[in-house]
């Protein structure tokens, strides 16, 4: 009796704090969440495990990728000064294979999954930018803080930056970017990325 | 509820009791004048009488808010990257830490993976973790933090106690206690001294002119240097703990040359980032 008690009291605990919890997270994390419990479900599916499964799973897990980034954001800013030289076709061209670089990254990261834990430790929103931190806890007990950078044009919240443990993807690309322009040229820059398309 | 949560949930509010008192501390230096001063920007808070409770959350929010708004908005992102003119013989022994990780330390760390079980090296890491404490603990002091000195403190004591000398970190899994993870290199970034110049030293690896200060310094409030005088033992020790270590991350400079187009930039920024970052959240 007194048991049942105990459950209940403990069962209207949980409900309060879920509510509490889902009530501190805004727009940008439940979007964040949305993709990233996506993910992981791709992931853990036991259906797609086997390796003949392995390219329709990296299709599922791309798109669900490609659905929450942009990739033209991303491109702009990491080419930084160095876009706006660019023709409409060249640019659109670096989007396609700066996206499928990241992409590949992004699921080399996720692919490798094992029993890691995703803890969401709020957010910031200012006007149309928003930073949404989590921390994944591998299973090795190592803390990894994660922060995403997000953006709204009118619609949806979409993600323009990542950041582990303070290193962001943007800036340490457009560092790559900018040493390879400047040390040798664009058309080398493509080159490469294309090298990096081949290579998977 | 079954039987062994019930027994553990025991356990826990056993330690939970013990640290109770060390963690009333932690929450009382929070609040001190100290931190007080930090979290007051004078610009904003003319008005510098000592204040208690909520109108130090007030303070707070005040002081984080331009910060938030001014990272938010990198609208044209300005080229920010660490100094190179070393840049050859940086990236000759780039070359050659690439070649020793590959002969020498990723075969070794990964026959040593294959042969200890993970449980008891993730141990031999959290045991040199604790051991180096002073490390952490007198760069948390000398940057004024000292909350963070009073969690290395905590750590130490509970982890040497009741973690079986520091190969459990009770801290971290049942206390959500997390080491700080403060060097001299930061310290001097938090006294306002910059990278300088990056160096990529053969061997360690990436650092700059203030991390090898650092480094340097921090070496003096290593325990190992006291307790164990013989160079070869004490340099056979680091390397066991650099295989121990390297076992746990096999993978990861794979991955980071994997994503990248210049591997050497790619971690060269990388390193740059990250202290930075470490130096801002301390």
């Amino acid at each position: 009796m007194s048991l049942t008690l105990l459950y209940r009291s403990a069962l209207t605990l949980l409900v309060i704090l879920g509510m509490t919890v889902s009530g501190w997270a805004g727009e940008p994390t439940d979007r964040i969440k949305e993709t990233t419990d996506k993910i992981l479900s791709i992931v853990k599916n036991p259906a797609l495990k086997s390796p003949a499964k392995a390219q329709e799973r990296r299709k599922l897990i791309r798109q669900a990728i490609d659905e929450r980034f942009n990739w033209e954001e991303m491109a702009r800013r990491s080419l930084a000064r160095h876009w706006e030289k660019r023709t409409e076709e060249e640019r659109k061209e670096f989007v396609r294979l700066y996206a499928d670089l990241l992409e590949r990254t992004y699921l080399g990261k996720v692919e490798g999954y094992s029993g890691e834990k995703v803890h969401y430790e709020g957010e910031s929103v200012d006007g149309d930018y928003a930073k949404v931190k989590m921390k994944i806890v591998t299973e090795k007990n190592v803390s990894i803080p994660v922060e995403y950078r997000l953006r709204t044009e009118g619609k949806d919240w979409l993600v323009y930056d990542v950041s582990i443990e303070g290193v962001s993807f943007i800036n340490n690309y457009r560092t790559q970017f900018n040493s390879i322009i400047s040390q040798s040229s664009y058309e080398n820059l493509v080159k490469k990325l294309k090298e990096k398309e081949t290579l998977k | 509820m079954n039987r062994t949560a019930a027994e553990g949930l025991t356990v826990k509010i056993i330690y939970r009791s013990l640290i109770l008192m060390s963690l009333l501390y932690l929450i009382l230096s929070s609040i001190s004048p100290a931190n007080a001063l930090e979290l007051d920007p004078p610009a904003e808070v003319p008005d510098s009488s000592f204040r208690f409770g909520p109108e130090l959350q007030v303070a707070q929010e005040t002081s984080s808010s331009p910060k938030t708004g001014e990272a938010l908005e990198p609208a044209e992102e300005e080229e920010d990257m660490i100094a190179d003119p070393l840049e050859p013989i940086n990236r000759a022994f780039f070359h050659f830490n690439d070649k020793l990780y590959f002969w020498v330390l990723r075969p070794v760390a990964s026959g040593y993976k294959a042969v200890i079980p993970q449980d008891l090296r993730v141990g031999v890491r959290n045991f040199f973790t604790n051991l180096v404490t002073p490390v952490r603990l007198v760069n948390c002091l000398l940057q004024a933090n000292f909350k963070g000195a009073g969690i290395e403190t905590v750590r130490f004591l509970m982890n040497t106690g009741f973690g079986m000398v520091g190969f459990m970190d009770l801290a971290k899994t049942d206390f959500h206690l997390e080491k700080k993870d403060e060097d001299f290199g930061q310290t001097l970034g938090v006294w306002g001294l910059g990278p300088a110049i990056y160096i990529n030293w053969p061997i360690l690896g990436p650092s700059s002119v203030r991390d090898t200060i650092g480094f340097t310094g921090d070496l003096f409030l290593d325990p190992r240097n006291y307790l164990i005088t013989s160079t070869p033992i004490n340099v056979g020790i680091r390397s066991y703990e650099r295989v121990n270590d390297s076992s746990l991350r096999i993978g990861e400079y794979e991955d980071l040359k994997k994503d990248s187009l210049d591997p050497y930039v790619a971690l060269k920024d990388a390193y740059y980032q990250y202290r930075k970052n470490k130096i801002k959240e301390r």
